[in-house]
């Protein structure tokens, strides 16, 4: 494979990647629905554990996070990073084995945590063989990015470079750090860390998978993909210079967030709602950044329906880093922790921004990978309507839910007693749940048009070689 | 030189970059995390906080095992209205032998850090079986599998307690060679029961809130 | 030139035939007084009233708990917090997207700012008809489909009032959105802090 690619371009393992990504979302996505509606039907479970909504919602989370998201990382890494660098990926054999086993850990994994093999720690719940499994790929995954970069015929790395990079050294140190355990079975380890130290590390770990896969990755993404498609460079380099920095040092600080008023320091939770303050500067300083890119390329946006998708993820992402830091404010923490308004802020982002911001880049992507122009522009525009009701349907329902939720919690009569019982609220929130419901196959539905979509554009299609520039041309990423 | 001209030092050079993304990562951790792994009150035992025996041990990976914290959380805030519909609030002492912590971060249903004592076993058995014989407006998903599982049926008991006491947990030599004793003629249901009614009964509402 | 129907009459028509309306801003040169006084004041009000009525009539309704009544001067004093946010946001709204239009070569005017701003929102004022019963659950089913169909209104109108191609517009369109998502969630935020402070229902913190 290695000998017929020389020269070239490796994209095929892109493909692959791609194609990937879309099965598991539709997957992590049905799962999603699945258990949506196990919040309306409890009996949806059919008495079954596997189906069980504490094991699947665990399920669902995985197949988006490390189903859908990683993969379209790696995808759109290894495309990128041969093109700043001009140079065919190092070691190809190496990235069809990141490809191949990583999807063979998911499945894998996936079905493990059905099984009820979980830590129920928080988007690590693979236990201990898996997670082994999975720093090997990672391993390798780093070995083939940093190895692409330092064969470049480019001298100065490009930016969108230096976040896939901060994605994959701090992920690793996060998964390595988080998951130390003593083995007791091959199905079953005690985590090293107990009590509130395990609640600070698990939140480290928990705040920066956000922080560096679901926000620096993707950012990655956008720092190639929205200057490819809007035929300009990023409106200002110094700013991303700063935005950079900023974002890697604060974003680490802000895990605390997720235990305000809760058995751990009260100095450590302080400390993590002024760094996630501070965070508000770098994360919007790049939303200006991605906006003022795309604003003088508006032309393009006749032609191309993906860059609807990421001109709206853009805004969906300043959303949620502004409410982000929001939330992270005790006052406003102590209505909404625990309660169906983090769901809501959770999907503003993974919906809003990871999900729309992938679509816009496979979109654009496929065609250019197979040779071949999209399928059909007006299913990627029914895609665009129906993503944005589904988010925002999904959004205002759990916002309602969830000041309603924290508010009668904490509600009391004249007498200063409780007004309200634990019952009554819950049962309340039972309308949400079911608009939630309607929400998620509306987002789910423009899903399946875009797997439809690109099915077409591919079938029967080969991915097309290309040749890296001569070392005469100038360095244009 | 400048701050660009330093930049484009570290742009020129993928190991210095990689160096400078792992040293500006590591910073906040560090700061965070690492007093608390000296700190005495977050690791040493609140008064009569024990570990948990081995069918509440049973019980506890049962109920990560099925997901419970996914809508059960286990941690009370300070807070006056979750003192008053919860009890005491959590203190960082009676979560040392909580490997690992299940503090949780949704309560879809309430909070259980500390329903020990609270409902009797019967109620329980009802609840778990069928959440809707006992509240019938519940969402909580039925788990008739445990009353029809054994407890002991994995076999590791004895080597989940050996390799917890490896990690600081005071279990004797005889306690560990019961182990499997222990959870004869028990059921999954009998350990999860036995895991819920322990939760919290270190604190009660005679102490200070 | 400028008074072409800003009355009841022009959301009449927006329900029906909105391109038309859209053309006909795009047409006008509205002084902001006009609108403001005309039209949006008018339908700025509609929601606070629905609301002091239906509070006053039914109670609160949350779902499975009983309706809470609250004592009349406290509603009107809630509704009229809910008049001056309204009129608050929509200012701002029109003054942000005045700023924006640099950016984005779109008209400059205060007065077509309002005049879009208040036809966008129009679906809004009108569902909030549903205050006059004021269960949670019942107002968020109207006013999410009617918050949907504003931003579909928001992402047609825009280009042809503002008289920019529409491919401009789609970006000055997701521009306002993004700001004006941003600036639900504060309301939201801003909202629980003022509680946390005392200034609404009694919390126990």
């Amino acid at each position: 494979m290695a000998a017929a690619t020389e020269g070239h371009y490796h994209d095929r393992v892109v493909t692959v990647l791609v194609v990937f990504a879309m099965v598991w979302a539709l997957v992590g996505l049905a799962a999603g629905v699945y258990v949506a509606a196990e919040l309306v039907w409890p009996g949806l479970d059919l008495g079954q554990p596997w189906l069980s909504f504490g094991r699947l919602r665990t399920f669902h989370t995985n197949m988006v996070i490390f189903g859908f998201g990683v993969p379209a990382l790696i995808a759109t890494a290894f495309y990128s990073v041969q093109r700043t660098s001009h140079v065919p990926l190092f070691m190809p054999g190496l990235a069809w084995f990141v490809c191949i086993a990583w999807q063979v850990a998911i499945l894998l994994g996936g079905a493990s945590l059905l099984a009820g093999m979980t830590t129920s720690k928080e988007y690590a719940e693979l236990e201990w063989p898996f997670d082994i499994a999975i720093a090997v790929v990672w391993v390798s995954f780093a070995i083939v990015f940093f190895g692409t970069i330092a064969m470049r015929k480019v001298k100065q790395i490009y930016v969108s470079n230096w976040f896939y990079g901060a994605l994959i050294i701090v992920v690793a140190m996060l998964h390595i750090v988080n998951n130390l355990a003593i083995p007791v079975t091959p199905t079953k380890s005690y985590s090293l860390y107990a009590g509130a130290q395990d609640a600070l590390v698990q939140w480290w770990y928990g705040h920066n998978a956000v922080g560096f896969l679901l926000t620096g990755g993707f950012l990655g993404m956008l720092y190639y993909f929205l200057p490819k498609q809007a035929d300009r460079p990023i409106w200002s380099y110094r700013l991303s210079i700063i935005a950079f920095w900023a974002f890697t040092y604060s974003y680490i600080w802000a895990g605390p967030h997720h235990l305000h008023y809760n058995a751990v320091p009260e100095w450590v939770q302080s400390l993590g709602v002024v760094m996630s303050l501070i965070l508000l500067a770098p994360s919007w300083a790049t939303m200006i950044n991605g906006i003022m890119t795309v604003s003088g390329a508006w032309e393009k946006l006749r032609t191309d329906p993906a860059l609807k998708f990421i001109v709206l993820a853009l805004a969906f992402y300043g959303l949620a880093t502004f409410e982000g830091p929001m939330m992270s404010i005790r006052s406003v923490n102590l209505v909404s922790h625990f309660t169906d308004w983090t769901i809501g802020h959770v999907h503003s982002g993974a919906l809003g921004w990871n999900a729309l911001i992938t679509f816009g880049t496979f979109y654009f992507l496929v065609p250019r990978l197979v040779g071949a122009e999209l399928y059909s522009r007006k299913l990627a525009n029914l895609h665009f309507w129906l993503a944005l009701a589904g988010i925002m349907l999904y959004l205002l329902a759990m916002w309602a839910a969830g000041v309603s939720q924290g508010l009668l919690w904490l509600s009391l009569d004249e007498l200063g007693e409780l007004r309200f019982s634990f019952t009554d609220i819950m049962a309340s929130m039972a309308p949400y749940y079911m608009l939630r419901l309607l929400a998620g196959v509306i987002f789910l539905a423009g899903a399946v048009l875009m797997a439809v979509n690109l099915f077409f554009t591919i079938a029967g299609r080969a991915t097309i070689r290309v040749r890296p520039p001569l070392a005469a041309e100038p360095a244009s990423g | 030189m400048s701050g660009l001209d330093l930049h484009r030092r570290l742009e020129e050079n993928a190991g210095l970059l990689i160096f400078g993304i792992l040293v500006v990562s590591a910073i906040g951790g560090l700061v965070q995390i690492l007093p608390s792994l000296f700190q005495h009150s977050l690791s040493h035992p609140a008064e009569n906080v024990r570990p948990y025996t081995a069918l509440e041990l049973t019980g506890r990976d049962i109920y990560i095992r099925d997901g419970c914290s996914t809508c059960h959380s286990q941690q009370i805030r300070s807070l006056l209205a979750e003192v008053e519909r919860y009890g005491p609030y959590s203190r960082a002492g009676e979560f040392v032998y909580d490997r690992p912590f299940l503090w949780g971060s949704k309560r879809t249903g309430p909070d259980l850090q500390r329903v020990g004592g609270k409902y009797t076993d019967v109620w329980h058995r009802m609840h778990l079986t069928d959440p809707r014989s006992v509240v019938p407006e519940s969402i909580m998903p039925a788990y008739p599998w445990l009353g029809e599982r054994a407890a002991g049926a994995s076999g590791d008991i004895q080597a989940k307690l050996e390799a917890l006491r490896t990690l600081g947990h005071p279990y004797s030599d005889e306690e560990i060679a019961q182990a499997a004793a222990a959870l004869e003629g028990r059921t999954e249901l009998d350990a999860v029961i036995a895991y819920l009614q322990h939760l919290g009964t270190t604190l009660g509402p005679g102490d200070r809130p | 030139m400028t008074t072409t129907g800003f009355s009841p009459l022009l959301i009449a028509r927006l329900l029906t035939k909105p391109s038309a309306v859209f053309q006909q801003l795009a047409d006008s040169r509205p002084p902001a007084a006009e609108v403001f006084f005309k039209l949006a004041i008018w339908l700025g009000l509609l929601p606070p009233v629905f609301a002091y009525l239906g509070a006053s009539r039914f109670g609160w309704n949350l779902g499975a708990i009983e309706p809470l009544f609250l004592p009349s001067p406290v509603l009107a004093g809630i509704s009229f917090a809910y008049f001056l946010t309204l009129l608050f946001g929509f200012v701002t709204t029109a003054l942000v997207s005045q700023w924006m239009a640099t950016t984005y070569g779109a008209r400059h005017s205060l007065g077509i700012h309002f005049a879009m701003i208040t036809v966008v929102g129009a679906p809004l004022a009108v569902g909030s008809v549903i205050h006059l019963y004021p269960h949670v659950f019942l107002n968020v089913v109207v006013l999410v489909p009617a918050l949907i169909w504003s931003m579909f209104l928001l992402y047609r109108g825009l280009p042809i009032v503002l008289r920019i191609n529409p491919q401009r517009g789609m970006l000055m369109a997701s521009a306002l959105i993004a700001y004006l998502l941003v600036a639900a969630v504060s309301l939201l935020g801003l909202t629980v802090m003022l509680w946390g402070l005392g200034i609404g229902p009694r919390v126990g913190i």
